[in-house]
């Protein structure tokens, strides 16, 4: 196990540096100039060139890579051009919002998903069946953004219910600190749920048909301990894959909710950097939230052996 | 047994969920309550919620442009003199001055016993060492103060030698892009090429906290004295009477509107025409207008097809503007045409001159024009933005009608950083329009600036310099009628009209005032 995880962790080295490359480049194609946006529309050709050199950003294009690489092995990732601050720290303030935002989805996604798919399978064929999957078709195609505008204009302004923008720390209390969150995360969630409930219907169905199913019944079992006991948790694998997935699109594609909801996560953060041309925060952001996902995939791999005893990672 | 291990995590999801759903019922009970308070009205909020469209670059306001920046920091800083409603620079950190007579050297005495937030009294050193570090870091300051110096004369008065008399010395330093904040000495001598380690001024407010992408948030300084007299634009008695004001950075329009129709915050800025209507018939909130600047189109004197003198003149034929403000702004009570490149309420220098050049839309002129100069279908390109709407939508309405003119026309969107880079690069662009705020003086505005568009023309310096040099204002005005003549014959650029910006309020909202900027500090709301 601890070979595995040894193994993986170093598979990460590689494609952090491929992606650090690759984003450095596409940043440093990319026109705009972050003195000129820094400085203002009425900043002088000089002085967008003194902050330039300052900032070294008249090097040429592999001594910056180098010397931004050389900081990173030391865990630096540089001072944000804008926000004047480490990127390290612009990302540690933002990291928690992201996080709180998507275990809030991922929350609401399966509470809704897992319930709708098994029910979906068991009642196949049914109308039951066919209106949940529209509902799902129906999820999978709101766009987020559009789900939360509606959802600002329903709940936040016409009902008054939830607050309709805005970030309370969870130092400032428990629901506090969610009820800024419920909004965003139903809209972030809802395709996620809808994901979820067309693959728990599908691998359920594929377990349903299996033989150690009927003989379950067979022998008399209770149909919700079939379902659960049996069925649920041998089709639970796929699921698992798939959640594990979406979570890492919500940790990543929180960025239009975000700024929608004015929820200063990573999404913003990086939206804000790009308008600002603030090429430092970018860069360390791509590459964080990149260790992240990374990091997710990992950790859901290791719980396919906690779910499934005949999964065993070290011996493949 | 083992089953349990993936079902435990299910059942905590679940019952979170159930506790929010509780929570739900804990709010709606708090808004109840709220509103049976706010019956008895007999108490002023603590806080007031600002939305703002984007977090500043700095609160060094000598460096910033920026009108959020500029918003927030003249909460915080003061400065020798500041505007009044009518545009006059009146003493507020100063309590006197004297001229000398030949026009050269300024004898400032200083307001005493007025104390920093960090405690200390302000003096002379701290004066000098502020406004002359505004003399070197304001671009606005070097380009038109050079080779001004403060100096001390006692620890109450400062000594202001300029190398050349001018008329606007007075108002330059009470203007408010890029003012010039008193603060300690020590502060300005720490600081960096990043700006200030702490923000330290005299205003009503002081600094508390900024978190990144989410808000400023200022707080009553207990020890300020304030002006005597109406609270006129800048200056004036400042009560302060809410304790806490938060400055909250929302990008997204939509955001502001709800936030501002649900009360989540008090004001919200920069409203788009666009939601003008929904937020108008909304009995909670009161929309304020105020003269928000020109919508300005620039032609590219020194290369391309626009570099002849008389194309240029064929387009301001063709430009018809009251349509393109009426596509930009959709509500004509939101714009005004004229052709003046300053506020039109402030009589010093509001004028018509031009006016036969301006708003056209003659068709027939304009073609002959074009056939007169040789103009031969060469393509000229508009250079803008959909990051600024007006600018965007402008610009479609231009194209449109140089085509009718049989000009072959196109445009180039980028956004606003790559815009900004892409119109110094004078070969890429033959026209651009752009929003601007309102300058306080001729020789600010960015028509005239040779960065802005590559206008470098004697004849307008020399026109700027004799309206700067004038003796009386009458004198001053007249040069700069001659100017903005002249630069419509040049046809360097075109006010294509005056637009208002819309700020929202709740309704309740008392003291609030719009000069300039919002001015919040004699601000405050009924519980």
């Amino acid at each position: 196990m601890f070979a595995y995880i040894f193994k993986r962790l170093l598979s990460i080295i590689p494609v952090l540096f491929v992606v650090s490359i690759v984003i450095f480049l596409i940043i440093h194609i990319t026109p705009g100039d972050p003195a000129a946006t820094i400085l203002g529309m009425e900043a002088t050709q000089e002085q967008i060139e003194a902050l330039n050199e300052e900032l070294g950003f008249n090097r040429p294009i592999h001594e910056q890579y180098i010397s931004w690489v050389a900081g990173l092995l030391q865990g630096d990732l540089g001072n944000s051009l804008f926000m004047k601050m480490p990127v390290t720290e612009a990302i540690a303030e933002h990291v928690g919002p992201t996080f709180s935002l998507a275990v809030i989805a991922q929350v609401i996604a399966l509470v809704l998903a897992i319930p709708f798919g098994i029910i979906a399978s068991y009642k196949r064929g049914s109308a039951t069946d066919a209106t949940l999957m529209g509902m799902s078709l129906f999820g999978m195609a709101v766009p987020s953004f559009l789900l939360g505008l509606l959802l600002m204009l329903v709940v936040g302004v016409k009902l008054q219910w939830l607050p309709v923008a805005g970030y309370a720390p969870l130092e400032d209390g428990l629901w506090e600190h969610v009820k800024y969150l419920i909004l965003p995360a139903i809209s972030l969630g809802t395709i996620q749920a809808a994901l979820i409930t067309r693959m728990t219907r599908s691998s359920m169905l594929d377990v349903l048909n299996l033989n150690y199913i009927k003989t379950a019944r067979a022998k008399g079992m209770k149909e919700w301990n079939v379902l659960m006991k049996h069925a649920f948790r041998n089709a639970f694998l796929p699921i698992l894959t798939v959640i594990g997935q979406t979570f890492g699109t919500l940790v990543t594609g929180a960025v239009v909710v975000e700024t929608i909801f004015n929820i200063p996560g990573l999404g913003q953060l990086i939206m804000n950097s790009i308008v600002r041309r603030d090429f430092v925060v970018i860069q360390g952001v791509v590459l964080a939230v990149t260790f992240m996902y990374v990091m997710i995939n990992l950790l859901i791999d290791l719980l396919y052996g906690v779910v499934d005893p005949r999964v065993r990672l070290d011996r493949k | 047994m083992k089953l349990r291990k993936w079902q435990l995590p299910l059942a905590a999801l679940l019952l979170s969920t159930a506790l929010v759903a509780c929570g739900d019922k804990d709010s709606s009970s708090t808004s109840t309550n709220e509103t049976s308070q706010a019956d008895q009205a007999v108490e002023y909020r603590d806080t007031l919620n600002i939305a703002l469209t984007a977090q500043p670059p700095t609160l060094d306001s000598a460096q910033t442009v920026s009108a959020v920046a500029l918003d927030i920091a003249g909460n915080i800083y003061q400065q020798l003199f500041q505007l009044d409603k009518n545009y006059e620079p009146q003493p507020v950190l100063a309590e006197s001055y004297e001229v000398s007579e030949d026009g050269k050297t300024y004898t400032i005495k200083l307001r005493e016993g007025v104390k920093f937030h960090n405690g200390n009294e302000m003096t002379a050193a701290d004066v000098v060492a502020s406004m002359n570090r505004w003399l070197v870091t304001s671009s606005r300051a070097k380009a038109l103060l050079e080779g001004a110096n403060f100096t001390e004369v006692d620890p109450y008065t400062v000594e202001l030698t300029t190398k050349t008399a001018t008329s606007d010395v007075l108002i330059l330093m009470a203007s408010q892009a890029q003012f010039p904040a008193i603060m300690p000495k020590e502060i300005v001598e720490s600081a960096t090429a990043e700006g200030f380690s702490e923000y330290i001024g005299t205003g009503a407010y002081k600094f508390q906290e900024w978190k990144q992408d989410q808000y400023i948030h200022l707080v009553r300084n207990a020890d300020y004295v304030s002006l005597e007299g109406d609270a006129s634009g800048f200056t004036g008695e400042i009560t302060a009477p809410t304790e806490n004001l938060y400055y909250h950075f929302v990008t997204d329009h939509s955001t502001r509107i709800a936030g501002v129709q649900t009360g989540e915050y008090d004001i919200a800025d920069s409203i788009p025409i666009e939601n003008y209507d929904q937020l108008a018939s909304d009995p909670n909130v009161e929309l304020q207008t105020f003269p928000g600047g020109t919508l300005t189109a620039f032609f590219n004197t020194n290369e391309g097809v626009l570099a002849n003198e008389e194309i240029r003149q064929a387009v301001l034929a063709a430009f018809n503007n009251e349509e393109i403000m009426l596509a930009s702004f959709a509500k004509p009570e939101l714009y005004a045409l004229a052709p003046g490149y300053l506020n039109q309420n402030q009589t010093q220098w509001s004028t018509e001159a031009g006016a036969e050049y301006y708003n056209q839309a003659d068709a027939e002129k304009a073609k002959k024009l074009l056939a007169e100069a040789g103009y031969n279908g060469e393509e000229i390109t508009l250079l803008t933005t959909k990051d600024y709407n007006e600018m965007y939508t402008a610009t479609l309405v231009i194209q449109e009608q140089l085509r009718q003119i049989g000009m072959n026309v196109k445009v180039e969107t980028f956004d606003f950083p790559t815009w900004l880079e892409t119109k110094n690069d004078r070969s890429t662009w033959d026209i651009f329009v752009a929003s601007t705020g309102y300058q306080i003086t001729p020789a600010q505005l960015l028509a005239v600036t040779p960065d802005w568009a590559g206008l470098d023309n004697e004849t307008i310096k020399a026109g700027l310099a004799a309206a700067r040099a004038a003796s009386t204002p009458e004198e001053a005005k007249a040069e700069w009628e001659k100017v903005q003549t002249y630069m419509y014959e040049y046809a360097s650029s075109t006010v294509i009209g005056h637009y208002n910006g819309v700020v929202a309020i709740n309704k309740d909202l008392e003291g609030f005032e719009l000069f300039e900027a919002p001015v919040v500090w004699n601000a405050k709301l009924a519980k």
